[in-house]
């Protein structure tokens, strides 16, 4: 056997051990209600802002604490806590995925990722959905 | 039938055209190239050869055309385009007008195929004997980068995105399209450009980019050329200083990017290891790898196989990380992913890899027998042995990267829901700071080394200098640079500062070799320069990283004197900071002032200024700046929202990053509370929710008998001490004028205790004390700050090492490149 050739077996092994290594940090998305099952594991929620219940955020009183009530689409919701300055387009975002655990009732998220209609402008839906609101728009005016 | 009215149409129906003429000019050029690679008589050969070119320079001359009649649409908001209005608007500056054709797919793919047009005509006039096979793969990815973007129809599925659709067709439901003067009165202008786009980075990272992206078809082109030829080994020369370009060229796009991401993302950093970057920087792992095997072949004869194996793989991780970023399938895992044109696209591009995966690999077992191989065995001294290794750990580390950018594609394709964990970044860098260490070890000591063999006396007569200056540089650096990145562990520390030495050790032994080995001839300097660089970069990405500092570190979990925490901090420090207009706050080493702020109100624009000093222990003070980063005001339904570029104060030796998080902005602000009113005299105290106001005095004045009050008909004047319960104490004075029977109020503000004090005067004849408790009076913001130590070092590396590709191939291209 040549020395390459050990060698080579020698990496493959520390990929396989890596990539192990790497299954005990993988995490899954989960609802909310399985993430409640699985309490304090670090799970990946994806849900919307349940615009309907107060978002709060004050950064005079603490700039590093927002609180909302995320709904997923299984209907199930939770309230949220995430230790960092509100998002920008928070209120816009169509979906959100938040990494974190649940801890008792309260989902803890330590990131938040944000899917907004603004950055992902082929949404053919939003802008029908405006086009028809501005022409709406003028009609009205027009009937004045 | 409408006729409508102010349309363009005729513009649109030349892109229409144009767009057909490059799809079939290619499609004739790839056949044209096959017959004329095919052909086994020169005679026969000849017309095939001509017909190619031909066509394949109309198709390139039409993909400028292309390029030139979107412009022209978007320069002159020509709105009844879908891409017109989707990505620009009247109010854009000129210099981002080319942005638009980045943000969206189909101009992407516009600036893909324009690049590779110039370097399918740059290679008809240069490849020589190569030319009909090399343009056989060149004029394929022309053909499907066209097909992109033809938008026909072909049983009910629309294949490619057309650029020059019109919106009235494209949403015909839409009942302003019912009015046939619609584009005058309803599309007056556009969706406008992404905000994150509208820097100047995004203006020309992406054009340097693309060239690198589609110049990794050319090695490949080459390599497949030289195996369906049967020259196995000939294609290697004129491969070479391609190869050099495209790492070059990609390597610089991809820093551009990071710098990008560095001025003007709120990541807080220039690498995230986000899916985007990570699928842009494989394929360069790969091509680097590959230039090295190629080095060895041409020196020692070893390693064909795994030159044609990665060069060919370059350029299909080229196409797989467009598959991954722009059809979707990353999904929720990107922060800038690209979403695509749906399922067609996912197909067509899978078809596309597919392709360009076959080829080679119909090619390679066609030639297994014949791959020229070295049998003897590498010598444990020799140069190759440790190239190759290297080359090696460059592919496994891509691997690694690419397995876990896949994950979403993976989930998708198995139905599975795995994610990485906690924390991203570290499971990416707890791996490749290992793969750093080894890396910067080789880089430093293989230079060294002969090809085939190396006595141990001249190893170590050369690189003893070297290694004792190393050395001592790092050791100093270990043992004064305070790099302590303890966040995860010791071991994690230990690695760190190995990685430290041994990419000081790359850098100190590339320049020695330089001067003492190669005398400073610049003829075969190239490898060093680039090493050079590279050693660099890993020393500012190894400092910069481990020790960046979060400037901002907020432990209390806010900073204004008098609030308190109603939340105990048990955790790490948190990261943002709200400062209170005018009101010096402390953030780490600094005291930090919100200056103010001013408004551009062309584009929506909002300056902060933000002052930072520092002062010693005798209150001198030491470092003083301001620094101004801006945030776009994004107007929706749900009122304005913020958009944040950061603002930084550049040293030689670091950084100061700075961004708004949240803006309280004052025209949103309705004022709520409302007055308290109590009667007061001399000596009377009036408690607030956190503290109480003493009058020290309340004067009365009327005109009848004071002279000092010409200008009204009377006055009564107060002054207060305000003492909050923390025990800061601030005099106000709050009056109340009467002039014709109307009052007027002077009302005084506390800003610190968001009290507002007014004077009134009662129905019963009493002096009334007005106190208001409000947020509204505060102009506040919240911000982000950190520092970056030594964040040039990456820079500058950058710079080096792009600058050793670009010598490499010049003086590659020199060689006599095609033997016959």
């Amino acid at each position: 056997m040549k020395k390459l050739h050990i060698l080579g077996l020698v990496f493959i092994a520390v990929v396989i051990a890596a990539l192990i290594s790497l299954m005990g940090d993988l995490s899954t998305y989960d609802s909310i209600e399985s993430a409640r099952k699985k309490e304090g594991k670090f799970v990946h929620l994806i849900a919307k802002i349940d615009l309907s219940e107060p978002v709060v955020y004050d950064p005079l009183k603490d700039p590093n604490f927002l609180t909302f009530t995320a709904v997923d689409s299984l209907g199930f919701t939770t309230k949220v806590v995430y230790k960092n300055a509100k998002p920008t387009d928070f209120e816009k975002s169509q979906r959100i995925v938040m990494k974190g655990s649940m801890v008792g009732e309260t989902f803890q998220c330590k990131e938040i990722v944000l899917k907004c209609p603004s950055k992902y402008k082929d949404e053919q839906g939003m802008q029908e959905k405006k086009l028809r609101a501005v022409s709406e728009l003028k009609k009205e005016t027009s009937v004045q | 039938m409408i006729k409508f009215t102010g349309e363009h149409l005729l513009i649109g129906q030349i892109g229409n055209f144009i767009t057909l003429l490059i799809f079939c000019s290619s499609l004739v050029a790839v056949f044209s190239f096959y017959k004329a690679t095919v052909s086994k008589e020169i005679l026969e050969e000849k017309p095939w050869l001509k017909l190619g070119k031909i066509s394949f320079i109309i198709s390139a001359v039409s993909v400028v055309a292309l390029f030139l009649t979107l412009y022209l649409i978007i320069y002159n908001h020509y709105f009844e385009y879908k891409y017109a209005h989707q990505h620009s608007k009247r109010s854009l500056d000129m210099q981002y007008l080319l942005s638009c054709f980045w943000e969206g797919q189909e101009g992407s793919f516009m600036l893909w195929g324009f690049w590779n047009a110039v370097l399918g005509v740059f290679l008809i006039k240069t490849a020589k004997k190569w030319t009909s096979p090399v343009m056989v793969s060149m004029s394929l990815v022309q053909f499907f980068l066209a097909s992109f973007l033809v938008g026909i129809y072909l049983f009910d599925v629309r294949i490619g995105a057309n650029p020059f659709v019109l919106m009235r067709n494209e949403f015909p439901d839409a009942p302003i399209f019912q009015d046939p003067e619609y584009l005058s009165k309803y599309l007056t202008d556009g969706n406008g450009l992404n905000i994150l786009l509208q820097n100047y980075w995004m203006v020309i990272h992406p054009p340097v980019l693309f060239l690198g992206f589609s110049s990794t078809v050319v090695p490949y082109a080459f390599a497949v050329a030289g195996f369906w030829k049967k020259d196995l080994a000939g294609w290697v020369r004129p491969t070479m200083p391609w190869a050099l370009f495209s790492a070059g060229i990609l390597g610089l796009g991809i820093m551009m990017g990071a710098a990008w991401a560095y001025e003007s993302l709120t990541f807080g950093g220039y690498w995230a290891w986000d899916p985007v970057e990570n699928a842009s920087m494989v394929p360069w792992l790969l091509l680097v790898a590959g230039i090295h095997t190629l080095l060895i072949f041409q020196h020692t004869g070893h390693s064909l196989k795994a030159a044609f194996l990665f060069i060919s793989l370059a350029f299909i991780l080229e196409l797989y990380a467009t598959f991954l970023t722009r059809t979707g399938v990353l999904g929720d895992t990107s922060v800038h992913s690209f979403t695509g044109e749906g399922s067609t696209l996912y197909w067509h591009l899978i078809l596309m890899m597919f392709l360009f995966i076959v080829i080679p690999l119909v090619f390679y077992v066609i030639n297994r027998k014949q791959i020229p191989v070295n049998n003897k065995e590498e010598s444990m001294n020799s140069r190759e042995f440790w190239m190759f290794v290297g080359s090696l750990l460059l592919m496994i580390s891509g691997v690694y990267i690419l397995v876990l950018t896949s994950l979403p594609f993976f989930n998708k394709l198995f139905g599975t829901n795995w994610a990485i964990g906690k924390d991203v970044e570290y499971v990416y860098n707890r791996i490749m700071v290992m793969v750093a260490m080894i890396i910067g070890l080789l880089t430093a000591i293989v230079q060294y080394l002969k090809y085939k063999d190396t006595t141990r006396k001249y190893i170590w007569g050369k690189l003893a200098i070297p290694t004792i200056i190393a050395f001592v540089i790092s050791l100093l650096i270990s043992l004064y640079g305070d790099v302590s990145y303890d966040k995860y562990g010791v071991g994690f520390l230990v690695a760190i500062h190995m990685a430290i030495w041994t990419a000081v050790y790359s850098v100190v032994a590339n320049a020695m070799y330089f001067i003492t080995v190669l005398k400073g001839k610049m003829k075969a300097a190239g490898s060093s320069i680039a090493h050079f660089g590279f050693g660099l970069m890993l020393v500012g990405i190894l400092i910069s990283s481990s020790k960046k500092e979060l400037v901002s570190e907020n432990r209390t979990g806010i900073a204004i004197p008098g609030l308190k925490d109603a939340k105990g901090r048990d955790e790490n420090p948190l990261e943002n900071i709200t400062l209170i207009y005018n009101i010096p706050t402390p953030m780490g080493k600094y005291v930090v002032t919100y200056l103010g702020d001013s408004t551009e109100p062309k584009n929506n624009k909002v300056y902060f200024k933000i002052d930072f000093s520092k002062t010693d222990t005798v209150k001198n003070t030491t470092e003083h700046f301001t620094v101004t980063p801006n945030a776009f005001m994004v107007k929706s339904e749900e009122g304005t929202q913020l958009s944040s570029n950061p603002g930084s104060k550049h040293y030689l030796s670091s950084d100061i990053f700075v961004y708004i998080t949240s803006w309280l902005n004052p025209d949103n602000v309705k004022d709520t509370a409302s007055f308290r009113n109590v009667s007061i005299k001399n000596g009377d105290t009036v408690y607030y929710s956190n503290g109480f106001v003493l009058v020290n005095k309340v004067l009365s004045a009327n005109k009848n008998d004071n002279k000092d009050l010409p200008l009204v008909d009377s006055a009564w004047l107060s002054e207060l001490t305000v003492m909050s319960k923390e025990g800061q104490s601030t005099q106000v004075t709050p009056a109340f004028f009467v002039k014709d029977g109307q009052p007027t109020f002077k009302t005084d503000t506390v800003m610190q205790q968001n009290l507002i004090l007014g004077l009134q005067r009662a129905e019963n004849g009493t002096v009334q004390l007005a106190v208001k408790e409000s947020s509204a009076v505060m102009r506040y913001i919240t911000l982000k700050a950190y520092r970056f130590p030594w964040i040039n070092l990456l820079w500058l590396g950058t710079i080096i090492m792009v600058i050793g590709f670009m010598v490499s191939m010049y003086f590659r291209m020199k060689t006599k490149l095609y033997v016959a």
